[in-house]
């Protein structure tokens, strides 16, 4: 991880951007710049939290570790929020595996600094619980997708949640990532794809996955993309959906 | 109404006497009755639940059939968390899964009073946190696990949190918490007493070899356990 020294752009993380600047200016101080290398695991099950991040550019993907050590994503954090509930929420570690999904930069706070400033109540307080509640229906989605849905349709879920994250429309990401995020065999992943690519939604080459037709995509995909998109709507009080989706 | 020195609800009784007979007089005792729907998604809430015995299942849909249980919540948690959490209105449905009795608060006391102080609103963070682990819990379960595995694990929770090996039970509600179609059900319930694992007649489920559940449950069921014994 390389520290930066500019923390200008912290406001490229909505949760952020959403506090009163008054708010905003307080916490400032103590946002330091990082920037995040694709598959580095910020932290591992189990491990107590140093830092929370709030991702700018980019996305962090939640795995939960089963026993026999197969994972499942069970939600992505990028641009909209916070990683680290388990922090202001009393837990102090978590059971998840947070893993770089897209490369790009971040700002992290301590552990400290983020309980105190959750501690004094008001709009960070309160934006922090929100985040939770949405975050709570991405997992609690994620899960009814998981039983219900079609591979294809997971595909599409998961290309929508993250190329919102992004700000551009070329993913790199192999299918065997994905596989592991989804909990799907490589081999499926790469046969929805294909689908996916022959219908002209993305475009699949090797170790990149493009957006072509974001709209075709979001048809496409099974409605617990809306689902989750339209909580992240109550809580900012906008779509972060590129292009505002439909 | 219940001892008040010692609530049944286990997040209350970490309240000090004091705190919690200050909030006596903002509670109703009420009954939760079999399948009850206590909230569906899209509707506000009006008031959360503290549960004192019985069941609540939390479930994600799909549309309006469509649906998969996340979470069980019994005398150790609170029905309602997105209201703690700021909002008004809930994305899950809550329904009675076993029968018993709950403490009840408006929505407005609940924000009331967690505004006063944060004795309350920490023990709330806790649940909320191990809530969250057990939903996760079960959306990589929905992943792996097939039903069997599942049904068991759904057995052996609601066994532990009614603190009864019988207990009612429809088809249509297994449907619902496995997200599976009732012949997938039908199938399971019936492998599982032809084991001698469970006897099920008229909507009476019973449990008949425990052990015998546990070898066929998932991981998960010890995973949710051990999460809820920590509280």
């Amino acid at each position: 991880m390389t520290v930066l020294t500019n923390n200008n752009d912290a406001l490229g993380n909505q949760l952020l951007a959403a506090l009163p600047s008054r708010d905003f200016g307080r916490i400032q101080p103590y946002l330091e710049p990082v920037s995040l290398d694709l598959g580095v695991v910020l932290y591992e099950s189990g491990d107590p939290l140093e830092f929370v991040y709030f991702p700018t550019t980019a996305i962090v993907s939640l795995l939960y570790i089963m026993e026999n050590g197969a994972t499942a994503e069970i939600g992505v954090v990028g641009n909209d929020g916070i990683l680290g509930i388990a922090i202001f929420m009393g837990g102090g570690t978590t059971p998840n595996r947070a893993i770089i999904q897209s490369a790009g930069k971040a700002f992290r706070m301590s552990v400290i600094n983020l309980k105190a400033e959750f501690g004094i109540g008001g709009k960070f307080h309160d934006l922090l619980l929100r985040y939770t509640q949405a975050f709570i229906t991405q997992i609690s989605q994620t899960a009814v997708c998981n039983r219900l849905h079609s591979v294809e349709q997971q595909l599409c879920r998961w290309l929508l949640l993250s190329h919102d994250r992004l700000n551009s429309d070329k993913l790199v990401m192999t299918h065997d990532l994905i596989s592991n995020m989804l909990g799907v065999r490589r081999e499926g992943i790469t046969l929805a794809a294909q689908k996916l690519g022959g219908k002209g939604l993305i475009l699949n080459l090797r170790g990149t996955i493009t957006v072509i037709d974001r709209h075709g995509l979001e048809s496409a995909a099974c409605e617990c993309y809306k689902v989750v998109n339209d909580e992240y709507q109550r809580l900012l009080g906008k779509s972060i959906a590129k292009n505002n989706g439909l | 109404m219940s001892d008040y020195l010692r609530p049944k609800n286990l997040l209350l009784a970490e309240l000090t006497t004091s705190s919690f007979r200050r909030l006596v007089p903002k509670f109703d005792q009420v009954e939760l009755y079999y399948n009850h729907n206590l909230f569906k998604p899209g509707d506000r809430i009006r008031h959360v639940y503290f549960p004192e015995s019985g069941i609540v299942s939390l479930l994600s849909a799909v549309g309006i059939n469509a649906t998969v249980e996340v979470g069980i919540v019994g005398n150790e948690g609170m029905i309602g968390i997105p209201v703690f959490l700021g909002l008004k209105t809930s994305n899950l449905l809550a329904v009675v899964q076993g029968a018993g009795t709950s403490l009840r608060m408006t929505a407005a006391n609940l924000i009331k009073e967690c505004a006063s102080s944060d004795e309350l609103p920490k023990i709330l963070r806790r649940f909320t946190h191990s809530l969250m682990t057990q939903i996760s819990q079960s959306t990589a379960c929905n992943r792996f696990h097939p039903i069997d595995t599942r049904l068991a694990r759904w057995l052996l929770m609601t066994q532990d949190l009614m603190k009864s090996s019988e207990f009612q039970i429809t088809q249509e509600f297994l449907t619902n918490m496995l997200g599976v179609r009732r012949e997938a059900v039908n199938k399971a319930a019936n492998s599982f007493q032809q084991r001698d694992l469970i006897s099920y007649s008229r909507g009476n489920l019973l449990i008949l070899d425990r052990p015998g559940i546990e070898a066929a449950a998932c991981s998960c069921y010890r995973a949710i356990a051990d999460q809820k014994d920590v509280d």
